[in-house]
């Protein structure tokens, strides 16, 4: 589909916004007609999102449908918005859970204005995050995303929300403090390097590809890009950084799990493959067996603090501290096939432990309780929701055919082929460590769902229990086809990121010379659609460090142009030719 | 083959997902809960057609398929492209090929048999047609497995009979035992799916770092994987080893050997019979079937082999002796099939795959019979299942008695040397003869493949003994023993109606009466139902089942009486399965006959040998259960019947050992530690604001007040230093 001829990625994200501010002129009392305009907003935009999802091509790695305005021109910052296919499932990933969580947001009942304009809010600064290209930028919607959160946990939450709220702000504000000292860092090293000052993303990695960015003082790249990674880590979570979730999630009301769940901890995967990748290659290769370390212990650990939870909201907290360790571990594994599941897999869990939390919500309005003591049995009671949780259950699982099986497939292969062959100092302990948490998810999950469905319904509160509603069925049942729907034709959501990734992978691993760099979108409103060639990727004919990581770097299938030029100027000079499609991808 | 054939295949899948979807959606809504009996005849007639249909298809195709040459029998039926990235494609693929279609064969047509036994067993269940969308969705997920060409499709449908089988066993979930056998089944199998899913990588990654060219990049496509597999490891058995193992890992887990038998018995200690033999007849032979499709890469490696061959022997030996202890006459029959499974795994291991895939085949017709049978008992004998309450039922159960009897003699192997052998008897020998004829799987000159041979004829032997012990109890002797329950007494009854948990386990040895009342009972009244089951008292007259009962019997006992001489004519299995000059490379060429040894003579002298002391010593009936754990052999009896300690010490290491670690991790580390480490530095802030009170204005301004002079502070610092070494360069 041909790009718009208005800001289409600027519409998508103030949206939302625009609704805030008209919701705020509303009398609070109206709760039927904040409901409706509400959730009107959440849908228009999800289908904002739906139209820029057909605008996109998944067969460039370039920034498309991009915005560019002045801010602070001194200073090098500006508004600059676009699109590529890292961050587009995650937009349409965001306006999703953002409709479903406003939907289910039906229940809450006091100060609903409030709570509706801090939901619009939320899912403008989300959608920032995941569209900015201008570092400072980034950093405003990244931690102006918080401050919506930190009010919906403090408000409308439960018994300790206080505390929860108030760690969970902290926690992640501290983090990215440190985030902001290391964009400061690196604007300013630009202004050493090109004579100006900027905090344009592209603007920094091209410098970065041309290899004499970090030239003379190297001893920092490390420093700055751990300055990113503890900011992302916290975001993620990974171990150690992961005891705010458990308190926010228990804490927060039901939208504000699944959007916390769903959406804000993709911020720090995101911000992995946004910045961590691209900007800092020499760094993160050696960074690499940290951070693989701290996913796998994530994975085993995460799993067993889930499995002795007595609190259901708390079990599924901790699970995805296991399931983001999936993610973290297939991009960090640094090949194509780990970072494409690891991608996949950021998706799987919006969805799957997105749904999870919103049947915990579900079953919470009715019964008012988390606590697996207080259930037991109810699957009779309530066969059409026990029916669903199962299948989302199973996704959770990673069951083949399921969603959850294709990203942590794939992460999980790409871990074990950086650790065959012994790349950026990993060995075999990752892979076969980390897969043993497939086999502990199944622990944990199914004796949660034992313990709530299965057994004699003794309780005679549970007796009472009503199956959900149609309009929950189809909340529900809508993330059950995209379940399925990802579990069997992967593709769909495959095609559209892997340009992007296969670019950033490079751009993370390949030697000076030979990192692809992103085009500049400099019109104030690109036309995305006329990339075309010029799209097409740069591809290198080794890897560095003399690691074969053979499929990623040159698949038999594909036929590779020769060594393209030195620096910075190279922009679109190889090409990949696929012989079988008979074109570029 | 021509389009149509592929078209035919691929209706074999569609055929019982449809079936699923039917069942699914439309099960609650055809079944009026005031008269269910004419909805329940719809909804189980839809259930069965499908696999019947797709039966009938699968012979015209597998008759097709036969008409073809030998080395043209192995037809790629591409259906969608199912992940498709750089470097790695895993296209939706049928393989048609005399392996995928003997398993079609099996699946569809020994289960159209069952899904028409399970419409009379599950005719009075309220959840009935829950029951058949399990079961279709079984089938269909054992056709992705045997059909799928690559190792990636054959993985949905080896966790898709994993999920199918945690839903059957935990079936009635009002019973946490039931749960608990569940649960145990679908987390033991995930342990071997672990081995596997790493076996996947591995062959992968080998494939990917030896610049072995994989057309497409289809690397786990049989078609293009088997091939490049023998070149890549031709000089690296090691890699060969690791490989085979991984895979051997997961095959363990799903084909119940030892270590990882232990979902099976508590599998069939589940509800019904039915999924019971579901388990038996099919999604236990996947293990056989993958080792099949990859036996080229076990063949590289000797060590792989005769580990695999051990395994299989231990396994047959360890689960015929536990057999010895069990009075439940379905985990008899569980433990038999984890014995039978052994078998398949000598075959396997020394060499002659075709003679694992024959038991696969031979056993599936017997075993089917023997739980169908084993299923019209316990319905004929008002849902109990302890031996020790049966006898002379010949009497009564005249068409169960005797079909049972001739699948006895066929799991016995019972024959008439080089004239006439029930099925069981030339799959057994050819394991057995396999496995003594050759010299393959030996490790440093010690003939591990011949020792699991013989291991294998005295496990054979006991297999005799002990089929005879369940045959000989449940229906001959001169005594009826339930005569001797005493009349039930009501208390009992009210105490299930309430619903009270029954754990099967600690009933079974602790009523005085070996009498049990089943958990199905517990369920049913559970449910609310009108359905009554009258108990098992010293009144009750056993009465043949129903039609649709037992004309699967009689057709499995056709089959389970010449199957296996039917299949031997002129080696013809094995030349199916294995043409000399087939598609799949073959290394060595394993003889099925010993040179030195009278195969047929030992076969025939352990099945006499078993049956004989059998009679022996069974005749006389089971000790009663007063002096049950008093006679002379109650030790070992009750040191079997609880697996000689296995089960239990693996439950209290991984479950109680894994509980404690966790709540380490949890209260000791994250709650101990980390958060107080997390908190620790909340207060430290806090205090620091207590000193410095004009900052204390609230939480967040102040915390976020010092952050930002701290990051201040050490940004100056790294402006400062960063200077200092730019101006130093």
């Amino acid at each position: 589909m041909m790009a718009p001829h208005f800001p289409l990625v600027s519409l998508v994200t103030f949206l939302p916004l625009i609704g805030a501010i008209l919701l705020m002129f509303l009398p609070a009392d109206k709760v039927r007609a904040i409901r409706g305009i509400a959730l009107g907003f959440t849908f228009a935009t999800f289908v904002a999102s739906i139209y820029l999802l057909l605008c996109f091509h998944g067969d460039t790695f370039h920034m498309q449908l991009a915005e560019k305005y002045p801010w602070i021109p001194k200073w090098g910052i500006g508004y600059r918005v676009a699109v590529d296919g890292i961050s587009i499932w995650l937009i349409v990933l965001t306006t999703f859970l953002t409709v479903i969580s406003t939907a289910f947001s039906y229940y809450v009942s006091s100060r609903v204005r409030d709570y509706m304009v801090l939901m619009l809010a939320l899912e403008t600064a989300m959608l920032g995050v995941f569209v900015s290209l201008d570092m400072i930028l980034f950093y405003t919607f990244f931690e102006f995303s918080l401050i919506p959160m930190y009010f919906l946990i403090g408000i409308w939450g439960g018994e300790r929300k206080n505390y929860a709220a108030i760690k969970f702000f902290i926690y992640t504000f501290a983090g990215s403090i440190f985030m902001l000292i290391g964009m400061i860092f690196l604007g300013w090293q630009y202004h050493n390097f090109a004579g100006h000052y900027s905090f344009y993303i592209p603007d920094i990695q091209a410098a970065v590809a041309s290899g004499s960015f970090w030239t003379g003082i190297t001893q920092w790249e490390p420093l700055v890009f751990w300055s990113f990674a503890i900011a992302f880590l916290i975001k993620c979570p990974a171990f150690p950084f992961h005891t705010w979730l458990p308190d926010a999630h228990v804490e927060a009301p039901t939208a504000g799990s699944v959007i916390l769940a769903g959406v804000l901890l993709k911020m720090g995967t995101y911000g992995f493959l946004r910045f961590c990748l691209p900007l800092f290659p020499d760094a993160i290769q050696a960074q690499v067996p940290i951070l693989m370390t701290l996913a796998v212990i994530g994975i085993i650990y995460g799993a067993l603090v889930a499995a002795v939870q007595p609190d259901w909201k708390k079990l599924v907290a901790y699970s995805s501290v296991a399931h983001m360790g999936f993610v973290l571990f297939g991009i960090f594994s640094l090949t194509h096939t780990g970072l494409m599941g690891g991608s996949m897999q950021q998706l799987n869990h919006g969805i799957s432990t997105g749904a999870l939390f919103l049947m915990i919500g579900l079953i919470y309005e009715r019964r008012h309780t988390r606590l697996f003591s207080e259930y037991g049995g109810i699957k009779a009671q309530m066969p059409i929701y026990a029916a669903l949780f199962l299948i989302v259950m199973l996704s959770s699982v990673g069951l083949p055919g399921t969603n959850g099986f294709i990203g942590e497939f794939l992460a999980m292969m790409g871990g074990f082929e950086a650790s065959y062959v012994r790349a950026w100092g990993l060995n075999m302990a990752y892979p076969v460590v980390a897969g043993f948490g497939v086999v502990l998810a199944a622990v944990y999950l199914l004796y949660m769902f034992q313990r709530v469905f299965y057994g004699p319904n003794t309780n005679p509160e549970n007796r009472l229990l009503k199956d959900i509603k149609p309009w929950e069925i189809a909340m529900v049942g809508s993330m059950v086809v995209l379940i399925f729907w990802g579990g069997l034709y992967p593709s769909t959501f495959l095609k559209p990121m892997e340009a992007s990734i296969q670019a950033t992978r490079m751009m993370a691993v390949n030697p000076v010379g030979q990192r692809p760099v992103w085009e500049d979108p400099s019109l104030e409103i690109d036309t995305g659609g006329d990339h075309g060639d010029a799209g097409a990727l740069v591809q290198s004919s080794s890897d560095s460090g003399g690691h074969v990581l053979y499929r990623q770097v040159a698949p038999p299938d594909l036929h590779l142009s020769p060594a393209p030029a030195q620096g910075v100027a190279a922009k679109h000079v190889g090409r990949l030719v696929a012989d079988k499609a008979g074109g570029p991808r | 083959m021509n389009s149509n054939a592929d078209f035919t295949i691929a209706w074999v899948l569609i055929l019982p997902i449809l079936g699923f979807l039917i069942q699914a959606f439309l099960g609650k809504r055809m079944i009026d809960p005031a008269a269910p009996a004419a909805g329940r005849r719809v909804m189980g007639t839809l259930a069965v057609l499908p696999i019947a249909i797709a039966f009938v298809l699968g012979v015209l195709v597998t008759i097709r398929l036969a008409g073809l040459p030998s080395y043209e029998r192995s037809v790629v039926v591409p259906l969608f492209e199912w992940i498709d990235i750089l470097g790695l494609r895993l296209p939706f693929e049928l393989i048609v090929d005399p392996l995928s279609m003997t398993m079609v064969l099996i699946i569809t047509g020994i289960g159209s048999l069952i899904h028409l036994y399970a419409t009379g067993y599950m005719a009075d269940e309220r959840d009935y047609p829950r029951f058949f969308t399990y079961l279709n969705l079984f089938i269909a997920s054992m056709l992705i497995l045997v059909l799928g060409n690559n190792l990636a499709l054959l993985f949905i449908g080896w966790e898709g009979v994993g999920l199918c089988s945690y839903l059957l066993i935990g079936f009635w979930y009002k019973d946490i035992p039931n749960c608990k056998a569940a649960n145990k089944a679908f987390i033991v199998n995930r342990i071997g799916d672990w081995g596997l899913t790493l076996g996947l990588f591995l062959i992968v990654a080998v494939l990917g770092s030896t610049n072995q060219g994989v057309e497409g990049s289809r690397y786990l496509s049989y078609d293009t994987m088997i091939p490049a597999l023998v070149k890549a490891l031709a000089h690296s058995p090691g890699l060969a080893t690791a490989i085979a193992l991984l895979l051997f890992i997961g095959a363990c887990g799903k084909s119940a050997q030892f270590p990882l038998y232990l979902w099976l018995p508590d599998a069939m200690a589940g509800p019904t019979p039915v999924s019971a033999l579901i388990h038996a007849a099919t999604m236990v032979t996947s293990g056989v079937v993958l080792l099949n499709r990859m036996h080229v890469v076990f063949e590289m490696s000797p060590v792989a082999s005769a580990i695999v061959a051990c395994v299989g022997a231990f396994t047959a030996l360890f689960a015929a002796l536990v057999a010895f202890g069990q009075v439940d006459i379905k985990k008899v029959l569980a433990y038999s099939t984890v014995s039978q499974l052994g078998f398949m795994f000598i075959g396997c291991g020394v060499g002659a795959y075709w003679s694992g895939m024959f038991h696969v085949t031979t056993h599936a017709f017997f075993k089917a019979l023997l739980f169908l049978g084993s299923g019209a008992v316990i319905t004929a004998m008002a849902h109990n299942q302890d031996m020790r309450n049966y006898g002379r039922l010949s009497k009564y159960l005249p068409i169960t008695c005797w079909t049972m009897f001739v699948a006895y003699l066929a799991i016995a192997g019972i024959s008439i040397p080089y004239v006439f052998g029930f099925a069981g008897f030339y799959s057994k020998e050819a394991i057995l003869g396999s496995a003594l004829a050759n010299q393959f799987p030996s490790v440093n000159g010690v003939p591990l493949g011949q020792w699991a041979g013989w291991v294998g004829l005295f496990a054979a032997a006991l297999t005799a003994m002990y089929m005879t012990r369940l045959t000989w109890l449940t229906f001959f002797g001169k005594e009826e023993r339930w005569r001797s329950i005493p009349v039930s007494d009501e208390h009992e009854h009210e105490h299930h109606a309430l619903g009270e948990v029954h754990d099967e386990h600690v009933v079974a040895h602790a009523d005085p009466y070996g009498f049990y009342l089943s958990h199905e009972e517990a369920a049913a009244t559970e449910h609310g139902e009108a359905e009554h089951h009258h108990a098992l008292d010293a009144s009750h007259t056993p009465k043949e089942v129903m039609p649709s009962m037992y004309v699967p019997l009689i057709v499995l006992a056709f089959f389970s009486a010449v199957g296996g001489w039917a299949l031997e004519r002129n080696e013809m299995f094995r030349n199916w399965l294995y043409p000399p000059h087939g598609m799949l490379p073959v290394l060595g060429d394993v003889k099925s006959v010993p040179s030195n040894v009278p195969i047929v003579w030992l076969s025939f002298a352990a099945a006499g040998l078993g049956i004989i002391a059998g009679i022996v010593v069974y005749s006389k009936g089971l000790p009663s259960a007063e002096s049950w754990d008093l006679r002379k052999w109650s030790p070992f009896r009750r040191w079997a019947g609880n697996q000689f300690g296995f089960d239990a010490a693996m439950v209290s290491a991984s479950v109680e050992g894994g509980a404690e670690l966790a709540n380490f991790a949890w209260k000791g580390v994250d709650i101990g530690i980390i958060d107080r480490i997390v908190n620790g530095a909340g207060w430290f802030a806090e205090g620091l604001g207590g000193l410095v009170s004009f900052l204390q204005t609230g939480y967040i301004r102040m915390y976020a007040l010092m952050m930002l002079l701290g990051g201040a502070g050490i940004l100056g610092w790294m402006f400062y230093a960063a200077h200092q070494v730019a101006g130093a360069r």
